[in-house]
């Protein structure tokens, strides 16, 4: 078939397109019905927590359990607030901590290496860039054990800081940042150069104003990273009081087995948090993933 | 026509002496903290391997290797594919509990993410938008969040699926802890945290195909509506077809992170019952971290590199063969 037949049939079935029918609306229905299926699906266990976390101490016990809590109480989180073995505040200072800390180094260094790799020549420049490459790949599982040795040996086992130290750098950001600093135009670079800007003035006054909306994506997958991670911060941090949330919430659950109202309570104020950057930063995430498939 | 003054500035002489310190100001530190962060854990982990080490032992003079931490050679991964100690056998088991996982996981999430990423497109406005948002919302709690509510989910008493289950009159299992039930021959448990799993998951491939879906150009779609192929036909013949790059793509990061599971494992049910959901990864933790063998460890760790490398080469390979639309 040609272009212009094809079209010339487009143009028609444009014009044919029926109003609204039945049919087409019964096509409609079946994928809202499909569509708010699976919306039921996915937001259960959140619905399972939020309304556990409401439940009395004796309604828990009840076999088989109720979906609903009948007599709706504040009081597992009062039990959790004022727990002097869970100091909450602290916690959420020390996850804080460990992921402004990271995301403000990691934007930082990725957007002037990225400014580096995409704007400069130099020697031992595709080498750099291919060992950066090189550690992306590698699973962040093989460099674990020696980078807890290195901890060790440095003494920042058991300090937060040994949460943000060797994390500096990061490939994935300054790749990200090289794709959008090399659509800068370099006239732009050398006009402020003819103008007597020095090269750092360069990068802070022009290059990273420019750079918002991807700023804004890397820092916020790499402060959820951060706030979520929990296989390494494990592995740093084994005293209690310098833990993460997610750590403290798996170590709250155990001494808790049999009052699961009290743990889904515990969970409720662990996920809430960031859930509500999500709602915040919701456009940043969606973009940075279509654009990286970074998980 | 060029104009010969009109040339841009050519690179190596427009260089000049504060570019040049600017270049150096900035690599060496650069190279230096690499060294320390980067370069040298890579190293130290492929040269772990071949020894038996503990960092409770004093060792040799280089990284405490040596000496009480003996060169063993390629003794752990001879070790992984003949011995039968107990840790060799354990391996094992990681090794094809974690194949079982990513191969059950990788059908099950394009079965779910592929025709709902196509609903939600068919939909307009602002509340596709609304949808892609909820839909997205288990991708962003925490693994371990998402353990807890799985875990209490599952759990035999009070759990919400034993209520469902005894409500619709069928026999309460023990999610989490039965290790004699097996559906298609894997066990629950590990049937529980692939659940879990895939829920958790499922939002990073579904904006992933929304977007593929979106770049899809309209008339393809219009012109086959017009010569009579159903949506059905259309979703299959065109679209399908279409997304293949995506689909490729997609496939291999699900792979490679099914291949690293460990927080919902760790933490609903540590490997158990009798070792049924021990995976890889939950393997390399407990001997480097448990049990202080963190030359086995590092041989294990290998063992995933190479794979997660095989895996990603692979889709390299396959992406530059792949036309694009």
């Amino acid at each position: 078939m040609t272009t212009a037949v094809r079209s010339l049939r487009l143009v028609l079935a444009r014009r044919r397109l029926p109003p609204p029918t039945l049919r087409y609306n019964l096509g409609q229905i079946l994928v809202y019905f499909l569509l708010i299926l699976g919306l039921s699906a996915t937001l259960t266990p959140f619905a399972w927590m939020i309304l556990t976390s409401f439940k009395t101490a004796t309604e828990i016990l009840r076999t088989p359990p109720t979906f609903w809590p009948e007599n709706p109480t504040l009081d597992n989180y009062r039990t959790i607030l004022q727990d002097p073995q869970l100091p909450l505040l602290r916690f959420y200072g020390n996850s804080a901590f460990v992921a402004v800390s990271n995301v403000i180094t990691t934007l930082f260094t990725s957007s002037l290496l990225g400014y580096l790799f995409a704007k400069y020549e130099f020697r031992g420049k595709q080498a750099l860039f291919g060992f950066f490459l090189l550690t992306m790949m590698i699973p962040s599982q093989m460099t674990m054990i020696p980078g807890y040795l290195i901890l060790v040996k440095l003494h920042l086992i058991n300090t937060l800081w040994g949460l943000v130290l060797p994390s500096f750098l990061d490939a994935f950001g300054i790749f990200m940042m090289r794709q959008f600093i090399e659509t800068i135009p370099n006239e732009l670079l050398d006009a402020a150069r003819i103008d007597g800007a020095s090269e750092w003035q360069i990068f802070l006054r022009i290059v990273l104003p420019q750079l918002g909306p991807a700023l804004a994506t890397l820092g916020t997958l790499n402060f959820m990273g951060n706030w979520n991670a929990y296989l390494w911060p494990m592995v740093v941090i084994t005293r209690l009081e310098r833990r993460t949330l997610p750590i403290i919430l798996t170590w709250y659950s155990t001494q808790h087995t049999t009052q699961p109202h009290i743990t889904m309570a515990a969970s409720v104020l662990m996920v809430m948090p960031i859930l509500a950057v999500y709602f915040f930063f919701q456009r940043w995430i969606v973009r940075g993933i279509t654009l990286t498939g970074f998980k | 026509m060029r104009h010969p003054t009109l040339r841009p500035v050519r690179r190596n002489s427009g260089r000049t002496a504060s570019q040049r310190r600017f270049v150096l100001g900035v690599t060496f530190p650069t190279i230096l903290y690499a060294a320390a962060f980067s370069l040298l854990p890579i190293v130290w982990a492929l040269a772990l391997m071949f020894f038996e080490y503990s960092p409770g032992r004093a060792g040799g003079a280089i990284l405490g290797l040596g000496g009480d931490n003996p060169f063993v050679g390629l003794e752990h991964f001879r070790n992984m594919v003949v011995g039968m100690s107990r840790e060799a056998r354990l391996f094992r088991v990681s090794l094809r509990n974690t194949l079982v996982f990513a191969f059950a996981v990788l059908p099950l999430n394009l079965a779910i993410t592929l025709p709902l990423a196509a609903l939600i497109e068919s939909v307009r406005g602002r509340l596709k938008t609304a949808f892609r948002a909820i839909y997205f919302l288990p991708a962003v709690t925490s693994s371990v969040g998402v353990a807890m509510m799985w875990g209490f989910i599952y759990d035999p008493q009070k759990g919400l699926l034993n209520a469902v289950i005894r409500l619709i009159g069928g026999t309460p299992i023990a999610w989490l802890s039965d290790p004699r039930t097996k559906f298609l021959g894997i066990s629950v448990a590990l049937w529980a945290v692939i659940a879990a799993y895939l829920w958790q998951d499922f939002g990073y491939n579904l904006v992933i195909f929304i977007a593929a879906l979106q770049g899809i150009p309209h008339e393809f779609k219009e012109a086959a509506m017009v010569d009579g192929a159903s949506p059905l036909q259309v979703f299959l013949k065109i679209t399908v077809p279409l997304l293949r790059p995506t689909l490729l793509f997609v496939c291999v990061m699900t792979m490679l992170s099914s291949f690293q599971v460990f927080d919902i494992i760790q933490v609903m049910t540590d490997g158990g019952p009798n070792y049924q959901t021990h995976v890889l990864v939950l393997d390399i933790y407990n001997n480097a971290f448990r049990y202080q063998r963190m030359g086995w460890a590092a041989a294990g760790s290998f063992v995933l590199t190479v794979v997660v490398m095989l895996i990603t080469i692979f889709q390299m390979r396959l992406l530059r063969t792949e036309w694009e639309y």
